[in-house]
């Protein structure tokens, strides 16, 4: 399986040359062309209730889309947002991820939802992060252009700019303020790391763009 | 004619330089700056022929019902700056008569007026998913400008090769296409969250685009006011 990220920093796709019986998971949607005789199921990472959960909370897709080439062929994924497409290996560790964020991945990785929390539940921002963990090579893509941060003490970062981050760190949820704050100034959620580690920050905010949008709406 | 493409990768745009007698036509609402001599006629065909039908055909096709064309007025040179809606990479088509091409929907931003513009409607299978699927059609000798969501890649394919409808910019109907779901069944596909694609076969040029329009409108969607509110 080979890989190759290109159009970055501002249109970023992935496209993996497949050999025969090669398989690729890629989020639903993102397929943008392939060799025809690609086979498409749909799979449930993590079984039934971890889907079923990631659905609820995250208003992701329930399913990751398995492509499987019977002989040698290709794929390219690109992201809904344009921006960039990075590139992981796990090796028996695992990395955390926003919702949103992840694109596609070897078979195999293990994808975990992981719920935010009860305060980004209320809050409307519904933070939903995801664990994918195993051996194998994560995608994953960024609204905007892609800061690498090292974590050393500790970094506050708006959820919505945050992409991803090393399991060393640890990390909190919170408002800018106390729950009234985060309930009605608008002002959104922040994920606080603390120790060591790296984290990857996203330059634009979807909701951001969406709440600039929304004055130019008419019913 | 000569058309001129302004900036790059994202916002990239046409500057089309008229001589004397030549007519460009474009997607009304598309021109950003012309030169003062041009005039601009707004009209529902591209030639003579089309009128009001070929109007409401580009209104399921996705595209405005008017067209706009311009030429100059005082027998001078003039210049028309076209801009497209999406942030993206826009390409000239060289049409020299020997293929047709097909467009997507979203995806035409002009032509020259030597080119005969008509509007192809695929099929009811759009419908299921909401997808539209409709094509315009361009044939004749002159140059055909697109415009996509994100860069554009140029493919000859020899074979077969497939491309979810969301990401087609242009193609040569010299290539044989079916509609299709993605996936075994139009349930699974549906489950999967995948959209209808185009098995493309034979032999001819296709042009592709990165993103796909329709999954940026989908991921903010959600983050915006109901429409009835």
């Amino acid at each position: 399986m080979q890989f190759d990220i290109g159009g970055n920093p501002h249109y970023g796709d992935l496209t993996v040359s497949l050999a025969a019986g090669e398989s690729l998971w890629t989020e639903g949607g993102a397929m943008s062309r392939m060799s025809t005789h690609l086979e498409l199921k749909t799979r449930l990472p993590g079984g039934f209730i971890q889907s079923a959960i990631r659905r609820l909370v995250g208003g992701e897709s329930l399913f990751v889309s398995e492509y499987t080439a019977e002989s040698s062929g290709m794929i390219s994924v690109s992201p809904a947002s344009p921006g960039s497409v990075l590139q992981r290996e796990l090796k028996g560790d695992s990395l955390w991820l926003t919702a949103g964020a992840f694109l596609a991945c070897t078979p195999g990785l293990t994808l975990q939802p992981r719920f935010g929390g009860l305060r980004s539940f209320f809050s409307g921002e519904g933070v939903v992060l995801m664990e994918a963990s195993g051996e194998g090579d994560l995608f994953y893509n960024a609204f905007g252009g892609v800061i690498e941060k090292e974590v050393e003490g500790g970094l506050t970062i708006d959820t919505g700019h945050v992409v991803a981050w090393e399991p060393t760190l640890e990390y909190r949820i919170r408002g800018m303020g106390g729950l009234k704050q985060t309930l009605f100034s608008g002002e959104g959620l922040v994920l606080e790391f603390t120790g060591r580690g790296k984290v990857w920050v996203q330059t634009r905010h979807v909701s951001a763009l969406a709440g600039w949008l929304t004055p130019y709406c008419r019913g | 004619m000569e058309i001129e493409i302004l900036g790059q990768g994202a916002f990239e745009s046409a500057l089309v330089h008229l001589q004397p007698g030549e007519t460009f036509v474009s997607e009304s609402g598309a021109m950003y700056r012309a030169s003062t001599n041009v005039d601009i006629d707004v009209t529902t065909h591209s030639r003579s022929s089309g009128g009001f039908l070929s109007g409401i055909k580009r209104l399921f096709a996705g595209e405005n019902f008017f067209f706009s064309t311009y030429s100059t007025d005082d027998g001078q040179q003039g210049e028309v700056g076209l801009a497209p809606t999406h942030q993206g990479e826009v390409h000239v088509i060289e049409m020299d008569g020997s293929s047709d091409w097909l467009c997507a929907g979203g995806s035409f931003l002009g032509a020259s007026s030597s080119i005969n513009i008509d509007t192809q409607f695929q099929g009811f299978k759009g419908f299921l998913t909401g997808e539209s699927v409709s094509f315009i059609k361009a044939s004749g000798q002159g140059q055909l400008l697109v415009a996509a969501y994100g860069r554009i890649v140029s493919t000859q394919i020899n074979a077969e090769l497939t491309v979810d409808t969301g990401h087609v910019v242009a193609f040569e109907d010299t290539l044989q296409y079916t509609l299709n779901k993605a996936g075994g069944s139009w349930f699974r596909s549906w489950l999967g969250g995948e959209g209808i694609v185009l098995n493309f076969s034979g032999s001819g040029r296709i042009l592709t685009q990165s993103h796909n329009p329709s999954e940026f409108g989908k991921m903010l969607g959600p983050r915006l006011p109901d429409r009835s509110a």
